[in-house]
């Protein structure tokens, strides 16, 4: 029973893994490079919503679209100022410049909000529902259904809509598209915006059940890693399985090892997966 | 002729500074960790400069360093002169376990791989703490001062221990550089296809250098406990207090030359105490936030690092001596 | 005596037949052409027989040493490399210093070194041992290609378009040099689309289309086949028949 159990909650925190790390893979599969950064905009997200539960009153997971527009902001400046200038750099400039921005980001929080951890205090934090002899914890199955509908609202954008489309020639051929005048720069911005958008996203409907504090975005790098490496880096929906893939895994493995060696257990899946199949098991474009 | 001569002289300073310092006071910490850091920044850009693979897990190493020589001198009494070599050994072998699955891989992917392997070693440490005495850390158990115990009452002699770790380090590095590795790991990083086609051996040669610089990196770990005293599975293994401050000193220096670490080192290390002795009281990641400022600035700015600066500045002062 | 030896030799890229049942040998101290047109799968040829690309079927002899499954290093240890046709040098690194490298697969870094000028002089290429191999022009890089084969001291090169845009004067530079190489005891297997150049020096011309060898002969046997004539010139050619 606890089997099923741990497949229950390891779908419903992986649908938000899924989310936070779509960002991640949407800025690899456009632009090609690895923002070591995005966690903190995690981290920003929760921050956003917690702010707006503290003094506006407002449930962190409603302040969810609030934290998405914030961290669009700070995207859509960073890719423009800083970002577009290594584009074609070596990928050590790359690397080192989001590197940068991850240290920056962070100490900065450290700066301006101090060091503590803060919690929101909601009525369903501790409510379950109970199926027989299982159980769906409230506030997973509400950061589930949020992050579900941003899915679904992303999936329609990138679909429907000309940025959407244009975005996604953009990534599979930059230089064509550009001869169909799209403007790329602005398409950069924009998946990178929107990149980190959705992990802020995921940040805030996460915060009934994780406290935050400028730190928290180290707690899920190795785990953002494994979810896009898992599914391939640049592909979306490969982050979505590779997402429900990690949280199973990370539940699975937490009936069996101390709670602290979770992210061994996903190091090891990580490290087998690059070195097995690197461009992911669900394949991508690069 | 001139370069042999230059070299003389800077060693000849670095060697007369320590004793000009207080033996017992904040600058000569400074100068320790400085030049130690410039040792670590110089391992590697083994990897990170010549095999043009940016590692941000070297802390894994470096922990490993750490974890080994003090465990031995805890649990059995070994000198850490003997612990360092154990833990270059250890260092070794972790390289090649890391190296095999990871070697393939290039830029973003071989980061990230490393970046991960760091943040388990950390995890690994806190959570073993029959070995590792966890999160609470590990205290350098004191012995009485000898160099055969590798224990000293005053910060000097450590000084001296990190120059000469430093100028081995480096020594290896240029001889690398110069010899046939260092070809070798240029072909390879300029054309890998056409290296294999000619004879290289790539998969080998990218294994020596991970493990050469997972060895010294180690062996450099040893040190440190030594200076320290004491030190936890945070500090140690910490991607960015370790991993990614000595790429990031390699990288600010100018990466893949011998020159960088050093230039690196001598400027981050003293500016980062600087700051944290001006703002640490007020204002928790200040000096963390101007260090990450810097790096975006170096970045988009001189790319190639303060080298540059400087072969800007000999190339202006050529162009004067031939008018 | 036969120093290379292939037979069967099958390779296929999802649905395209890179290369389909390629059977032949060469005698020690031949020059071998090989054309075909674009497409044919000459390069996919030669880095298959260097280990760049592991074939799907067939084998590969070099002396008495079956090369299938056997790293490109190996294979040049062995005595055979090849030149690349899009020019893969060492951009950032002098043009010594590229064929130095080379020189080090048999030799320390100091005679490795005065290997790495003799080749260089052997080219036409010493006065700019010491230009970053990426300053240099297409027609040069090309050459220091050739040099750095050469350093590796091989048995058997394969140059695959050495001699692509250069004037008249270079090309019957380079087709005096692999003469003078094979003089010396050197196989090789040259890839050109220059017909004439090819007509001139090759002991043997093989065509390729398509991944099937269609000919084997003398330049006047490869000349004068039909087969060829259609593969080259396509329909047109059957139509005036």
């Amino acid at each position: 029973m606890s089997f099923v159990q741990a497949i229950i909650d390891g779908l419903l925190v992986g649908g938000v893994y899924a989310v936070i790390s779509i960002g991640l893979t949407l800025v690899y599969g456009v632009m090609g490079i690895v923002n070591f950064a995005q966690a903190e905009f995690l981290m920003i997200g929760m921050f956003v919503s917690w702010f707006a539960w503290a003094y506006l009153g407002l449930d962190p997971v409603l302040a969810a679209p609030l934290s998405f527009a914030v961290s669009f902001a700070i995207g859509w400046v960073v890719q423009g100022q800083l970002i577009s200038r290594v584009l074609k750099a070596p990928s050590v400039a790359q690397i080192f410049l989001t590197v940068g921005l991850l240290i920056v980001l962070e100490n900065g929080a450290l700066l301006t909000f101090g060091s503590q951890f803060r919690s929101v205090v909601t009525s369903y934090q501790t409510m379950s529902l109970s199926l027989g002899a299982l159980f769906v914890s409230v506030p997973y199955l509400i950061a589930f259904a949020m992050s579900l509908a941003c899915g679904v609202a992303l999936w329609w954008f990138m679909r429907t809509s000309w940025f959407g489309r244009a975005m996604r020639a953009t990534a599979q051929n930059p230089m064509a598209a550009q001869l169909m005048g799209i403007d790329t720069a602005l398409m950069y911005k924009m998946a990178f915006a929107l990149g980190v958008g959705l992990t802020a996203f995921g940040g805030a409907v996460i915060l009934p059940y994780v406290a935050v504090f400028p730190g928290v975005g180290g707690q899920f790098v190795v785990l953002m890693f494994t979810v896009v490496v898992l599914g391939g880096l640049g592909s979306v929906a490969g982050a979505v399985v590779g997402g429900l893939a990690v949280g199973v895994i990370q539940a699975l493995s937490s009936l069996v090892f101390p709670i602290q060696l979770q992210n061994l257990v996903l190091f090891i899946v990580f490290i087998l997966v690059l070195a097995v199949r690197p461009q992911g098991l669900v394949g991508a474009r690069r | 002729m001139k370069r042999w001569l230059a070299l003389a002289v800077l060693i000849a300073v670095a060697a007369v500074l320590p004793l000009l310092l207080s033996p017992t006071g904040y600058w000569i910490r400074v100068l320790t960790f400085t030049l130690l850091f410039a040792a670590m920044a110089q391992a590697w850009n083994l990897i990170g400069g010549l095999a043009n693979q940016t590692s941000l897990g070297h802390a894994a190493f470096f922990g490993i360093g750490a974890y080994t020589s003090t465990i031995l001198l805890l649990k059995f009494g070994i000198s850490p002169w003997l612990g360092m070599f154990a833990a270059g050994a250890l260092g070794g072998l972790a390289a090649l376990v890391i190296a095999i699955p990871t070697l393939r891989l290039q830029g973003h992917y071989f980061a990230l791989a490393t970046l991960a392997f760091g943040e388990v070693m950390r995890v690994i440490a806190n959570v073993w703490a029959p070995l590792t005495g966890g999160p609470g850390g590990l205290s350098v158990p004191f012995t009485p001062p000898s160099f055969a115990g590798y224990s000293f009452k005053q910060l000097l002699p450590h000084a001296y221990i990190a120059l000469g770790a430093l100028i081995i380090v480096t020594g290896i590095f240029e001889v690398i550089r110069r010899g046939a590795m260092g070809y070798r790991l240029r072909a390879i990083r300029e054309n890998q296809a056409a290296a294999e086609v000619i004879g290289i051996d790539t998969t080998k040669v990218k294994l020596q250098t991970a493990v050469i610089s997972g060895v010294l990196m180690a062996m450099l770990g040893t040190l440190y406990a030594q200076v320290a005293v004491f030190f936890d599975p945070d500090t140690v293994f910490s991607a960015a207090a370790i991993s990614i401050r000595v790429a990031l000193i390699a990288i600010l220096g100018g990466v893949g030359t011998a020159a960088g670490p050093i230039l690196g080192a001598l400027f981050i290390i003293p500016v980062e105490e600087l700051m944290n002795d001006l703002f640490s009281a007020g204002a928790a990641g200040l000096s963390q936030l101007i260090f990450g400022a810097i790096l975006i600035a170096v970045i988009l700015w001189k790319p190639r690092g303060f080298i540059t600066l400087w072969d800007a500045l000999r190339a202006r002062f050529a162009r004067g001596e031939t008018r | 005596m036969t120093i290379l030896d292939v037979r069967g030799l099958s390779k296929r890229f999802g649905g395209l037949q890179a290369l389909s049942d390629v059977t032949f040998t060469v005698p020690r101290g031949q020059i071998v052409g090989l054309i075909g047109p674009n497409g044919a799968g000459k390069t996919t040829f030669f880095s298959t027989l260097v280990g760049l690309i592991r074939p799907d079927s067939g084998s590969i002899k070099l002396g008495d040493t079956s090369l299938v499954g056997m790293k490109p290093h190996k294979v040049a240890a062995l005595g055979m490399t090849k030149t690349f046709q899009n020019v893969a040098l060492f951009a950032e690194s002098s043009v010594l210093d590229n064929v130095l490298t080379a020189g080090l697969l048999r030799f320390d870094v100091a005679t490795a070194r005065e290997q790495a000028l003799i080749c260089l002089d052997r080219v036409g290429l010493k006065s700019v041992a010491h230009k970053l191999a990426g300053d240099l022009s297409f027609p040069e890089r090309a050459r220091v290609e050739l040099a750095r084969a050469l350093c590796t001291g091989p048995k058997v090169l394969l140059l695959d378009e050495v001699m692509a845009a250069l004037n008249p004067v270079e090309m019957q530079e380079i087709m005096d040099l692999i003469r003078s190489l094979r003089d010396d005891g050197l196989t090789l297997l040259v890839v050109e689309h220059h017909m004439r150049a090819i007509m001139t020096i090759c002991d043997r011309i093989l065509v390729l289309n398509f991944g099937k060898l269609l000919a084997d002969g003398t330049a006047q046997q490869v000349a004068n086949d039909p087969v060829v004539i259609e593969a080259y010139l396509g329909r047109s050619a059957e139509a005036h028949t």
